[in-house]
């Protein structure tokens, strides 16, 4: 989230789309429902007329997959009807910019220009600003990059920092204003209306009723999730959203943003400490064998030219440090080479990793709470993959449906020879350590009982695991020693792995004497600071209690509420900075005045600024010795090298939001000359199967219900949930089930060239029959949280039905749209 | 006069069933254990009914039509402790009361007999009875955790303030106000129930869509067959084996299994099966007895 659930508390307009939010994140209700009682407005826009539609005021269906198409009609409405927040554009994003001349959209064709059929993607040199002069980075005493000159500091060079050309009358056809909307002049309310399945007067009352938040003094904002990202183009559809908030001037404002509702599997937390695999801890870029072979590769390309991440190897540099100690030194580019890089052409994303496993190339897989063999796409064709590993190691608290894929119903356990092992691991309330909620906030979780039996906290199994494998390096050797032996392991607290002494190290030190820092400003590349996770600077930093978690800001349990704002400073840590709202510059004008003064975040008097909330822009810099207040400048996006928000991009797959069709589709694109994205993933993969329109012509979502958690590991061991929802069904509109004579309660069978599965039907009018392009099309709608593995409650897999393909920059797979067919069993 | 009550507002719920669970988790009621031992209900409303190990579940109705194409209303079906409780006043044993400090209907486990007298007596169908023993099992108000001043489990566990439980004076004036603000904003069904049915109700519902939609009855009058349960009370009273032994022994044998099938005519005081329309039992007696 760019704010936090109580911030939802302050919106005058909710957009819920691709959330389900009071069933799936139930504690985002509390806050919306405050705001509601103040008279905010609540929409919904979702294939399924869901428990969050039942709260809401006003609720629109919606194709599933047709979201670009749904934001860029509402672009083209704001833009049509005056509603965007002028000011705010103008200034604080890159409107005013000229794009490259050489930049054009076929809409023929459906593609951008700068196209490789080689590389099979896009080229970005089209995309990009046409630039006025390239200022050389400023090492000089009082130059951004006077740090580069220290000792210690690896060489490389910072690259100059581009200005680009502008019309801030935004009437230049070259810029990206007029770029923008010419591009979404295609999507009008009738094109728009088709596509999506959405009635013209709905679309208008939606677009009107949102598109009021572009009002300075309003704010809104967009709740999504899983229904926005899993799609073959989901972070296009992030994108859109974005853009629309931009256009609106809603992002950094109290009761803005674009908030991405993420879940108790503490996945805010598990992204931030580099569970991706392209990243290490704090999103910074893990090393790969094509892009950065040495650091200094590395620091070239990584370092930004304006901005935050002019800084950038100060915090990778602090990471090496923190993983190979004293190992580290300038000499050997502080054990850059010993770590593993990623090879090009072994993509080890989740989708490919079955492919690789498939082939034999994976031959054993080490799962830690994750069951990909009930929720990966394409479930059957990865179960089958499973098959042909030598052994795997699965580590979770019961016995999930991949620690027994060998007793699928569908694969033969005599067959099978993969040993698999499976490691017990104690329960959330068993063990020690941080969680960090949707809103980016921090808490210390203590333990409450002692874990069952032989059950570990996960941080226990690691450090097992850790020694063992380096006592057997030390006394037999293997292959690649360095990366094992270097390491720095220095966690235990009397003689045990203990979790402060890991937040310790997230959080950062000055290495001469082991003084934690308040902020990650003073890290420095020259080697003499540690830290594995900048952005978590601060949050343990209280040096005369370093094992008193309690003490630290992350076990923060003030009540006070400066401001008024639901900001609740002091209780819990919020990263980074312990920063309520990112980009809070931006809900003030360029004079650094508030555009709503009962809004205030932050707030230039003059002389100073006087600041509800912590900076997320340079408010003060030092100058001789002294921190020194710095005067507004329009700088409101500052982790950005041009430090203003994007409405088109010069990266990813697209460079603004253009729709394309699911991979399995009811239609064809209205839209543009081309059915999927061209940069989509895993499309030509055998194991997909496709199915066309004609074999399998119903359209199908996949989705959560509150009662049940993800695959189910956890919720279908717990009777009581399981009373509450104990089985999976379908969700049928009353159209689709009369024309196949299906009715309410009727076992019935789902299927498509990937799967076929038995589940019962709700037929109900909150699915809905919708007209797309001319024609209906039925949707139907599918819980996935069942498998074989529970004692209490079983069902067929639904995501064997998923395809396994997905979008270019995430790799997550398209869940969210597919085809299928349905009969009575 | 209830003294505190529970507050349930129709139009904050999400129907998370957050208390469902907590309800169970609180009072160590189980659930089924068997592998898909539950049945498919038809609906998300699961259980479909209240039962032996279930005082509380979120009840679902989904009708289309309204501004956004379906209303989907989500409704708690649990004990309302009525000040004119039937169950209290038929129950011949003491194990059901008021509770003299804050007047919700509280059991007393140990002084149950059984009789199963209150489940009749209900104009909600809300008593049952635990499988194993058949004692008494409805919503206590979780006197155990408000004696220490704590909320009831599901008004503690319930995110969006959906339940509150409190003074019944200020939840009922905070009902009134809700529903007001409710047909402002064009909910004209809005409407409070509990206020004054049964001498007021010990649970205040805030019911946005009417309270049709929750099927709740409009007019809640204690079964008729309350008066006639009045006069088995001495002979209860006495304990399990001298019912057994007097009048109610075929009454009692006789509803005991069907009883959502019977009704009792006021006028013949005959117990007639509503199915087959036959007799079961008939009671002479006196009014002035």
């Amino acid at each position: 989230m760019t704010g936090h659930y109580c911030d939802l508390s302050n919106s005058d307009v909710f957009l819920t789309i691709g959330s389900n939010n009071v069933e799936c994140h139930p504690v985002s209700a509390k806050w919306v429902q405050k705001a509601h009682d103040k008279g905010a407005t609540w929409i919904v826009v979702d294939p399924r007329f869901t428990r969050t539609a039942a709260c809401a005021d006003i609720y629109s269906p919606i194709r599933a997959g047709t979201d670009i198409a749904f934001f860029g009609g509402m672009a083209k409405y704001i833009l049509d009807n005056d509603l965007w927040q002028k000011e705010y554009v103008r200034n604080y994003t890159n409107a005013a910019y000229l794009l490259d001349p050489g930049f054009d959209f076929d809409v023929k064709t459906g593609m951008f220009s700068g196209w490789n059929e080689q590389t099979k993607s896009y080229e970005f040199s089209t995309w990009g600003y046409q630039v006025d002069e390239t200022i050389p980075a400023d090492a000089s005493p009082t130059g951004a990059f006077a740090w580069t000159t220290e000792d210690g500091v690896p060489e490389f060079t910072p690259p100059g920092n581009k200005v680009p050309k502008k019309d801030m009358s935004l009437e230049d056809p070259q810029c990206i204003f007029q770029i923008f909307k010419k591009h979404y002049e295609r999507y009008d309310l009738d094109t728009v209306s088709a596509v999506c399945g959405i009635s013209v007067e709905t679309l208008e009352l939606v677009y009107k009723t949102f598109g009021s938040t572009g009002a300075p003094d309003k704010a809104g904002t967009i709740m999504y999730a899983l229904g926005q990202t899993q799609h073959h183009y989901g972070v296009q559809n992030t994108r859109a959203m974005g853009v629309i908030q931009l256009l609106l001037g809603n992002i950094g404002l109290a009761g803005g943003g674009l908030n991405a509702l993420r879940g108790e599997p503490n996945v805010q937390g598990s992204t931030d400490m580099g569970l991706l695999v392209h990243n290490t801890p704090g999103y910074l870029a893990w090393p790969t064998v094509a892009k950065y072979p040495n650091l200094r590769t590395w620091l070239d390309l990584e370092t930004s030219s304006g901005g935050f991440y002019t800084n950038k190897p100060k915090l990778f540099i602090s990471q090496l440090k923190e993983w190979f100690g004293s190992n580290a030194t300038l000499q050997n580019d502080y054990g850059y080479d010993w770590l593993p890089k990623l090879g090009s052409d072994n993509d080890v994303t989740t989708m490919s990793t079955f492919e690789l496993m498939n082939t034999g190339f994976i031959k054993g897989y080490f799962l830690w709470g994750q069951n990909p063999a009930q929720s990966t796409a394409n479930t059957k064709f990865a179960r089958e993959a499973m098959s042909k590993l030598d052994w795997m190691v699965a580590i979770d608290i019961v016995e999930t449906e991949t620690a027994s894929f060998w007793r699928a119903p569908d694969l033969d356990p005599a067959t099978i020879d993969t040993e698999v092992f499976l490691l017990p691991a104690a329960l959330p309330f068993e063990k020690a350590g941080t969680v960090v909620n949707s809103g980016r906030w921090l808490q210390w979780r203590y333990k409450a009982v002692e874990p069952f039996d032989q059950a570990k906290p996960d941080l226990e199994i690691c450090d097992l695991l850790w020694k063992e494998i380096v006592k057997l390096y030390k006394d037999e050797g293997g292959a690649n020693p360095e990366p094992i032996l270097n390491i720095k392991w220095d966690y235990d607290i009397d003689g045990k792995i203990d979790p402060r002494a890991v937040a310790q190290a997230l959080n950062g030190y000055v290495i001469e004497g082991k003084k934690l820092l308040t902020t990650f400003g003073d890290l420095k590349a020259d080697g003499s600071t540690a830290s594995a996770m900048w952005i978590y600077a601060g949050f343990y930093a209280n040096n005369d209690a370093p094992l008193d978690p309690s003490e630290q800001k992350v076990g923060a349990r003030g009540r006070e509420d400066k401001g008024g704002l639901a900001l609740f400073q002091q209780w819990s840590w919020a990263w980074p900075l312990n920063r309520r709202v990112l980009y809070n510059r931006a809900s003030a004008d360029v004079d650094g005045k508030p555009w709503d003064s009962s809004r205030s975040l932050v707030n230039w008097t003059g002389d100073a600024w006087d600041n509800n909330d912590v900076a997320d822009f340079v408010a003060s810099r030092v100058v001789d010795g002294a921190p020194t207040p710095v005067a507004p400048n329009n700088n409101a996006f500052f982790m950005n090298w041009d430090q203003i928000g994007r409405l088109m991009i010069h990266s990813l797959d697209m460079p603004v939001p253009e729709h394309y069709e699911p991979f399995e589709s009811p239609t064809d694109n209205a839209l543009n000359g081309r059915e999927n994205s061209p940069m989509i993933r895993f499309a030509d993969k055998e194991s997909v199967k496709k199915g066309t329109r004609e074999e399998y012509p119903i359209a199908v979502t996949t989705y959560s219900v509150v009662e049940h958690w993800q695959s189910g590991s956890q919720t279908r061991h717990c009777p009581a949930l399981v009373e509450a929802m104990p089985h999976q069904f379908v969700e049928v509109p009353e159209k689709l089930a009369e024309e196949r004579g299906i009715k309410n309660g009727d076992l019935c069978r789902v299927f498509n060239n990937r799967g076929s599965i038995h589940v019962h039907a709700f037929v109900t009018p909150r699915l809905h029959t919708l007209l797309i392009n001319g024609k209906e099309v039925h949707q139907i709608g599918l819980p996935h949280h069942w498998g074989w593995a529970s004692m209490y409650s079983t069902g067929d897999v639904v995501n064997d039905l998923a395809p396994n393909v997905g979008d270019p920059g995430s790799y997550i797979p398209e869940y969210k749209a597919f085809l299928v067919d349905i009969e009575k069993a | 006069m209830a003294k505190l009550a529970f507050y349930f507002d129709s139009s904050r719920c999400s129907a998370c069933k957050g208390c469902q669970a907590a309800c169970k988790t609180w009072n160590s009621l189980p659930s089924p254990l068997g592998q898909d031992e539950n049945p498919f209900t038809g609906s998300y409303q699961s259980p479909l009914d209240l039962n032996g190990d279930t005082r509380l579940l979120i009840s679902f109705s989904e009708v289309a039509g309204g501004s956004k194409g379906v209303e989907w209303s989500f409704g708690r079906r649990s004990c309302f402790h009525c000040t004119n409780a039937g169950c209290v006043q038929v129950c011949p044993s003491g194990a059901l009361a008021h509770d003299e400090e804050t007047g919700m209907v509280r059991v007393t486990e140990d002084k149950c007999i059984g009789c199963q007298y209150c489940k009749y007596s209900c104009p909600f169908n809300v008593p049952r009875h635990y499988g194993y023993n058949d004692k008494i099992n409805k919503c206590t108000s979780c006197l155990d955790r408000v004696s220490h001043d704590r909320q009831p489990a599901c008004v503690k566990t319930c995110q969006s303030e959906t339940l509150m439980f409190g003074s019944r004076d200020e939840l009922l004036a905070k009902a009134n106000e809700r529903v007001a603000k409710l047909q402002e904003q064009g909910f004209e069904r809005a409407a409070v129930y509990g206020g004054n049915e049964l001498g007021g109700l010990g649970l205040i519902v805030v019911a946005h869509h009417g309270i049709e939609s929750l099927s709740l009855p409009a007019n809640p009058r204690i079964s008729g067959m309350v008066n006639l349960l009045d006069i088995l009370k001495p002979l209860a009273g006495l304990g399990a084996a001298a019912v057994l032994a007097g009048l109610g022994v075929s009454f009692l044998t006789g509803i005991g299994y069907e009883r959502h099938k019977l009704r009792y005519d006021e006028e013949t005081h005959d117990i007639i099966d509503d199915e087959t329309n036959e007799v079961l039992a008939h009671f002479d007696f006196d009014e002035e007895e």
